[in-house]
């Protein structure tokens, strides 16, 4: 649910340099595409000790039902629990709810909840905590920015009695479950909840495995120690009773080379977001590993406006799909560590269809020919296309300040490559505000973000009609409006059965690919490096390590 | 006797009510110009971050996708449905309550925020300015009028200070000395140790420039007449030096020290983001993206507070500097004024109260 869409983690860090602005815990993720061999797999685990892990961004607001932020999702999750688990397969485990039934028309979901759950205040976990916590996430006091957005059709809770509730929705919802996974979701102690948001931005109280007293302190990070009471871990982790680790630090390091540089010296025991070029040389060091695990989601894409422009000539989107080396860009320019995509979705995604992947080959070629069959074929004095006297020029409104890994030498990059099928990538550097009115009035013909979700309803969000931008940003950046699209959509999110889902949303894949309506840059890697004597940290689907079955070696 | 001492005191109390309300117009005079100087701060900051094309709601919302109903809270909740004077009056009054407002993207008040950080940033700048002004005073009292070996490089090594970004500077002192050497640590800035190598990084620039204006101020003092005189009175080298040129050669580096703050604010910034400092530097350049007003009105602030200390700091170290900038004492009040006179005295005419304020004006 990283909503991540220049993978800043939102207000967050826009901190001098591209270098900063991180993100990190973009959302990250998954498993699926887990390269890193399972670390910790080696050895007993120990209990005790002590984990320093740094980060590439900071937190805004550590309450996860308020903050879209991935590093507060990241901050949030060893302090909450959820009621349910995601797994990289797209099946979900039991965790503070032991089973659940879905009523026949999708729209009711009842839980039986454990009862020997308490927070860390000492408060019970109950029936009356579920409801309160998700009526607090679509309070509008709460001005939730995330959370309350993925249960947009929630009507209420009904506590049947205390192990026992049914959650209520308007509309079919099969994206609840694995939302309700993740910890923009996890469940606060009530008492807790009545307080200002404000508050709940610095400190929350969860069941989870770890406990922040101090909270999280901007600039800083956040300390946690570990709940020695905590005897309710999801079923898909690797044990059970209490965290392995003592106590766990998390810091806020947003400078690429002091954050590498501090893992190398021995000052802290993991990373996040190890930089590309340090990645070869940071695995041939005795001492380190890295561990990869790409996001699931949507790559970071391109994506043409097919609603005006010269983009919306399906022959021009192909020719410029077909005309630009991609892949070769994104190889030269991070040494392997972020793969090209190949389509809209991130491989690691639940549902994704690699049969689209051809469709995304490199054939200049055949991009001049769609170019000359849509009518482009004068050349003015640059040798550029045009048709009428007129140039084939695409806007691209870019936000440097936003930029992250390098995107802006994509950009670049993209801008000589069109340049030699003879279209003129016109890249601007807007300010914020005036982006986002361009957005939503359509006022581009080429924007770019990233996307990550760990489900295919990714698709829905990135090119369902009802997410094209109008008011403000929408994240339906090609402003595709096709009604076979939003049906293979609305389908489903009315069936939980896994294998359904994966036919629509590859139907949905076959769609967008022959509509040409998204060139995929790379896969976004979450990429860990840490010290040797670090085990056991793995990747929830979503995007985070976790820290729970995690321990350190003397 | 009794008698002549209670006219001898009637007269130091007329004269004390005559001085104390000279004194009471002057500062009267510094806080209208402080208020005013923060009242501008503000005004440009709102009009800065108000008057650019596009909705500050969109700034706040982002990409997030949110409902209409939580949308309209936000706007509800900053009240940015208002009109703009309204908004900007309305921030005024909260201001003269003493109430920053609350941050639009960091979730919590603008007084909290910006008190997590201003202790760290202070202490950066304070370390940073001692050692700047430290060095560069040492630098240039072994170097001046010294001989070209001995001189040279340190003028070199001053231009690379300057030139070289700060950016660039603070890597390189991590990776020598947390990376290899493991001096110091490369985090954790609440440890003294934790200052050392920011400080650094921080005082070089300023400190480069703050020694090549310290030098020239003392290569041409040490050419005027009295050091001759005073040499000839048989007084040592170093006493010349520090006593007597260092004295003229600090008024020019002074007058520069005003820049020179502007000139840590800025570098505090890169310093803190490299070695992940806790500190306003951060807080800032997030709030200028997303256009959080309260927040960066309130950085805008304490960022006009410190120029206006750092001036009223520089109009009373002139004087001290420079006996000709004092205000005219009489003689005969106390050991203390007494003391000072006599410095007076011998020096110049008297410059006004008035004089030295204009000058520290500037």
């Amino acid at each position: 649910m990283s909503s991540n869409v220049f993978g800043v983690s939102k207000r967050v860090s826009l901190t001098l340099a591209a270098a900063s602005a991180a993100l990190a815990l973009a959302a990250c993720g998954s498993s699926g595409g887990s390269t890193g061999s399972s670390a910790g797999a080696a050895g007993t685990p120990v209990r005790g000790g002590t984990l320093t892990f740094a980060i590439n961004s900071d937190g805004t607001c550590l309450d996860p039902h308020q903050s879209p932020a991935d590093v507060d999702g990241f901050f949030a999750r060893s302090i909450v629990d959820s009621l349910v688990a995601l797994s990289d397969d797209g099946t979900i485990s039991p965790w503070l709810a032991t089973s659940w039934t879905v009523s026949p028309d999708q729209k009711t979901y009842s839980f039986v909840l454990r009862d020997d759950v308490t927070f860390s205040n000492g408060e019970k976990f109950d029936g009356a905590a579920v409801k309160a916590n998700l009526d607090h996430i679509v309070a509008p006091a709460t001005k939730s920015q995330l959370a309350a957005g993925t249960i947009a059709t929630y009507t209420g809770t009904t506590v049947k009695d205390p192990t026992h509730v049914e959650v209520h929705f308007s509309a079919p919802n099969s994206a609840f479950l694995p939302s309700l996974a993740t910890a923009y979701l996890g469940i606060e102690a009530p008492s807790t909840l009545t307080k200002p948001p404000s508050e709940l931005c610095s400190k929350i109280v969860g069941s989870g495995p770890f406990i922040s007293s101090g909270g999280y302190v901007k600039g800083k990070g956040i300390d946690y120690v570990r709940n020695a009471k905590y005897n309710w871990a999801p079923k898909n982790a690797k044990h059970t009773g209490p965290a392995y680790l003592d106590t766990l630090s998390i810091r806020s390091l947003p400078e690429d080379s002091s954050r590498y540089g501090a893992l190398t010296s021995g000052q802290i025991d993991a990373i996040a977001s190890v930089p590309p070029v340090n990645v070869a040389q940071l695995k041939s060091t005795p001492g380190f590993r890295i561990q990869t695990a790409a996001a699931p989601g949507g790559n970071y894409n391109y994506y043409p406006n097919t609603a005006k422009g010269p983009f919306a000539d399906v022959k021009v989107r192909e020719a410029f799909r077909a005309g630009i080396d991609w892949a070769t860009i994104v190889d030269k320019l991070y040494f392997g560590v972020f793969p090209p995509g190949k389509g809209p979705l991130s491989p690691a995604t639940v549902g994704y269809d690699t049969s689209i992947e051809s469709a995304y080959r490199y054939d200049a070629a055949k991009a001049n020919q769609l170019l000359d069959q849509a009518g482009w074929t004068g050349r003015d004095a640059q040798g550029y296309r045009t048709k009428d006297g007129k140039r084939l020029t695409v806007v691209h409104p870019f936000l440097k300040q936003f930029a992250r890994e390098q995107r802006d030498v994509v950009a670049d990059q993209v801008q000589a490559a069109a340049k030699q099928i003879g279209i003129e990538v016109k890249t601007t550097n807007p300010e914020y505000t005036s982006y986002i009115k361009d957005v939503a009035a359509g006022n581009y013909d080429l924007i770019d973000f990233s996307w990550q979700r760990a489900s295919p309803d990714a698709l829905r969000t990135l090119f369902g009609s009802a997410n094209i931008p109008k008011d403000g940003f929408g994240t339906n950046g090609s402003r595709l409006s096709d009604p076979a699209l939003d049906k293979d959509f609305t389908d489903a999110l009315g069936t939980t059965d896994l294998t359904k889902q994966a036919a629509l949303y590859g139907d949905a894949q076959q769609r967008i690919t022959s509509a040409a309506a998204v060139f995929p840059i790379y896969v976004f890697n979450y990429v860990l490096g840490s010290s040797t004597k670090v085990q056991g940290l793995r990747f929830e689907p979503q995007a985070f390590p976790l820290f729970y079955d995690a321990w350190t070696s003397k | 006797m009794t008698i002549a001492l209670a006219a001898d005191e009637r007269r130091g109390g007329g004269r004390a009510a005559s001085s104390a309300r000279s004194i009471g117009l002057a500062v009267l005079r510094r806080v209208g110009y402080a208020v005013g100087v923060l009242w501008g701060a503000v005004t440009v900051t709102f009009a800065a971050l108000h008057l650019k094309s596009g909705g500050i709601i969109d700034a706040i919302i982002g990409q997030a996708a949110v409902s209409p109903e939580i949308r309209a809270q936000i706007i509800s909740d900053y009240a940015l449905d208002k009109p703009w004077l309204v908004q900007y009056f309305d921030y005024l009054g909260h201001l003269l309550r003493g109430d920053l407002g609350h941050s639009y993207n960091q979730g919590m008040d603008v007084t909290t925020a910006i008190g997590d950080q201003l202790a760290p940033s202070f202490e950066l700048m304070a370390a940073g300015v001692v050692l700047a002004l430290v060095g560069a005073i040492v630098v240039a009292l072994l170097t001046a009028n010294r001989p070209r070996w001995i001189r040279g490089p340190f003028a070199f090594l001053e231009i690379v200070g300057v030139s070289v970004p700060a950016f660039w500077f603070a890597i390189l002192l991590l990776t020598v000395f947390s990376f290899q050497l493991h001096w110091f640590p490369a985090i954790g800035s609440n440890s003294l140790r934790g200052l050392v190598l920011p400080a650094i990084a921080l005082a070089v620039a300023p400190g480069g420039t703050l020694a090549q204006v310290l030098r020239d101020g003392l290569e041409r003092a040490l050419d005027e007449p009295f050091v001759t005189t005073a040499r000839s009175r048989g007084i040592r080298e170093t006493a010349v030096l520090v006593r007597h040129a260092l004295r003229h050669a600090l008024m020019p580096a002074i007058t520069i020290a005003g820049w020179l703050a502007g000139a840590f604010l800025g570098g505090a910034i890169v310093i803190e983001n490299v070695f992940s400092r806790q500190g306003l530097g951060t807080l800032t350049v997030g709030g200028l993206g997303r256009r959080d007003f309260p927040l960066v009105s309130g950085v805008a602030l304490i960022a006009a507070a410190f120029y206006v200390v750092i001036n009223l700091i520089i109009d009373a170290v002139y004087p001290l500097l420079d006996p000709r900038l004092r205000p005219a004492a009489p003689t005969t009040s106390g050991p203390a004024n007494a003391a000072a006179a006599s410095i007076t005295s011998t020096t110049s005419p008297s410059v006004s109260a008035t004089g030295a304020d204009q000058k520290g004006d500037r």
